[in-house]
């Protein structure tokens, strides 16, 4: 019954929309209001739950284009979220100007990029460039980190 | 002539060295990143909205309308050369246009590309500056029903013309407006959805889930592709002559699309790639010699192109005049102006004109400027379809953290913004449409604002919603075009022969 990715996505939303609703009905109720803050969201949960039972009824199979990702790519995609999500958790501790030049490089060379000279001069020419454009031209203050300037 | 008067005053606001540069970095941008097969508008401008912030507001929406209408023009490159549509508003040119680039002929191609886009992308300017006063006039009397009405057609109409299953169109809204909820509520000042954190409070904001589900998500489409070349080894496009009956040939063509692509960009949820393959079909059908379609016939290339172009201008209208975008790239115009602090909307052209009228002026530059770029320059800027893709993503990701950092400075948003560039990728696979979600996320407060007004006036009746007879016509629309798919689904059986016949060639 579960055969089909539009079926598992569908009895999904449908528990998703189920816990919105619990959520909508707790919300505190204000006193003065005609159209309370709870009247769109609950007919929005209403709505999600109505559409996911259609999805799971039209289970619409056929307009899926079939996806062949290899598991290495899959690990490719996984390795790149995790790089982001280290750069993000090292960024305002180590500054802009050092996880990003990191970032470029591992990420560059993790994808296939293998000209060392000139991935050396991009990372740091691009982090630079936008570090102080940023920092002294829109002073949009990036995180400054370990360095001094 | 008051409209003439207008114009003078909107270039007066362009024609300084300041907004003539923005005009430039804009559409070159626009015209770099649309030519990158993957990334579309809606990543473009997000990319660029770090730029303006800061900027007055006239300055921030000339560079981004750059932007945009340079992404599409530029996006038409990579469907002559590669046959990788840059934007899916050009993937209608690639059918005539590839043929051509492959019997030797991609100057042509890219000739005329830009002729017939230049020429679609001015008439079309020439219509939205004589009938946006018009709309504006009209909207100044509409009330939060009418408003309430225009965007549920807003969002009906982009579920229903998306590709693919409407109901899943349908769900991607419904979340968008979901997400919408979440921060403090306006009007009570109940906090819903926060769970208690104060990242929340204001809501997430709007350049979070452009960038991830669009920028960030195609940067995933770019991971998996990455070890396909992005152009083969030569640079060599030809010349890009066009004889005298070539030109008249195409004449035909571009003054037909441009009107009809204009038509279709000012209607909600149509725009560019809709507008571009109902432009390729009627030509064909109209055409003495259908057979040559798709084989490299001119006509063929001239009229998608025309017609993208002048839907691109025609999207500004609903949202200059009413401050409703009618597709998930206008909504990201919308947000960015938002973040500069103007709304749009019929009182735009009076609270500032200096906006309305300078973003129109900028256009009739951008365009002259884009043909500057794309016919003497286009064998250099080419050059950017060689940057390797590795090098491409690591930028673009660093791109998209740098955007949203500059809006919040909490590293909070960052880890939100992974999270929807993952969410953005698995609705590409399962085939969720993104557009109608940022459309409904963008809409979603302007929505649930306009509904609790009508309600609140009349005091809870909802016969509100049909006393005015604007509301009922457009509550009906919706309706209907919830009703379109039927027909779109004969359309796209057509849209799939030609296809077929175009593969066979």
């Amino acid at each position: 019954m579960l055969a089909s990715v539009e079926r598992k996505v569908a009895l999904f939303l449908f528990v998703f929309s189920f816990a919105y609703l619990v959520f909508t009905f707790n919300l505190p109720p204000f006193p003065y209001a005609i159209v309370d803050a709870d009247a769109l969201p609950k007919g929005l949960g209403f709505l999600l739950a109505a559409l996911s039972i259609l999805l799971f009824i039209q289970n619409p199979v056929h307009d899926r284009k079939k996806s062949n990702m290899k598991k290495d790519e899959v690990l490719m995609l996984l390795a790149v979220a995790g790089l982001i999500f280290v750069y993000i958790l090292l960024f305002e501790l180590l500054g802009f100007v050092v996880v990003t030049i990191l970032f470029l490089l591992v990420t560059s060379r993790l994808l296939g990029y293998t000209k060392w000279k000139s991935l050396i001069a991009v990372a740091v020419g691009f982090t630079l460039v936008l570090y102080f454009s940023f920092n002294y031209l829109l002073q949009i203050y990036l995180p400054q980190g370990i360095l001094p300037f | 002539m008051d409209t003439i008067s207008n114009m003078l005053y909107g270039f007066q606001v362009v024609l300084t060295f300041q907004n003539i540069l923005f005009v430039f970095i804009g559409v070159l941008a626009g015209t770099l990143i649309g030519m990158l097969p993957g990334l579309g508008p809606i990543s473009a401008i997000a990319i660029m909205i770090p730029l303006s912030y800061g900027m007055d507001p006239a300055s921030a929406l000339i560079l981004m309308a750059g932007v945009y209408y340079g992404a599409v023009f530029g996006g038409s490159t990579s469907s002559i050369l590669l046959n990788a549509p840059g934007i899916s508003g050009t993937v209608a040119t690639s059918f005539d246009g590839y043929p051509l680039a492959k019997q030797g002929m991609a100057g042509k191609a890219l000739a005329i590309a830009a002729i017939s886009s230049f020429a679609g992308g001015t008439v079309s300017v020439v219509a939205l500056m004589l009938v946006a006063p018009l709309m504006a006039s009209f909207a100044v009397s509409f009330g939060p029903t009418e408003y309430f009405a225009l965007m549920l057609l807003g969002l009906t109409a982009i579920a229903s013309l998306s590709e693919g299953s409407t109901v899943k169109a349908l769900i991607s809204a419904t979340i968008g407006l979901i997400i919408a909820t979440i921060g403090v509520d306006q009007q009570t000042g109940t906090q819903r959805f926060t769970f208690g954190s104060p990242n929340l409070l204001e809501g997430i904001d709007f350049l979070i889930i452009a960038l991830g589900l669009f920028a960030l998500a195609e940067v995933c489409s770019l991971i998996l592709s990455r070890k396909s070349k992005m152009m083969g080894g030569n640079t060599n496009v030809g010349s890009l002559k066009i004889t005298k009956k070539e030109a008249k040939d195409i004449s035909g063509p571009i003054a037909r699309h441009s009107v009809l692509g204009f038509i279709l960009g000012v209607l909600p949820g149509a725009g560019a790639t809709i507008a571009s393959f109902m432009s390729y079909i009627t030509e064909k059908k109209i055409s003495k010699d259908p057979s040559s379609f798709g084989k490299g016939n001119i006509k063929g290339l001239a009229a998608p192109e025309t017609s993208n172009n002048a839907a691109t201008s025609g999207a500004f209208v609903p949202l200059l005049t009413l401050g409703i975008p009618g597709s998930g790239t206008t909504a990201v115009l919308l947000g960015a102006l938002l973040v500069v602090g103007v709304q749009p909307g019929p009182l735009m052209l009076t609270d500032h004109p200096d906006v309305f009228w300078g973003v129109i002026a900028s256009m009739y530059l951008g365009n002259i400027f884009l043909l500057v770029l794309n016919l003497p320059l286009i064998p250099f800027i080419a050059r950017i379809l060689y940057i390797p893709k590795a090098l491409l993503i690591s930028l673009v990701i660093i791109f998209c953290m740098i955007g949203v950092y500059g809006v919040s400075f909490s590293t909070f948003d960052l880890y939100l913004l992974l999270a929807f560039g993952i969410i953005g990728f698995i609705m590409r696979l399962i085939n969720f449409p993104a557009a109608p979600l940022i459309l409904a996320f963008i809409l979603g407060g302007m929505m649930e604002q306009s509904f609790r007004q009508a309600l609140t006036i009349s005091n809870g009746s909802y016969m509100t919603f049909f006393d005015s007879t604007v509301t009922v016509v457009l509550l009906v629309l919706s309706v209907l075009s919830l009703t379109l798919p039927f027909i779109k689904s004969k359309l796209s059986k057509k849209k799939e022969e030609e296809e077929k016949e175009h593969l066979a060639s």
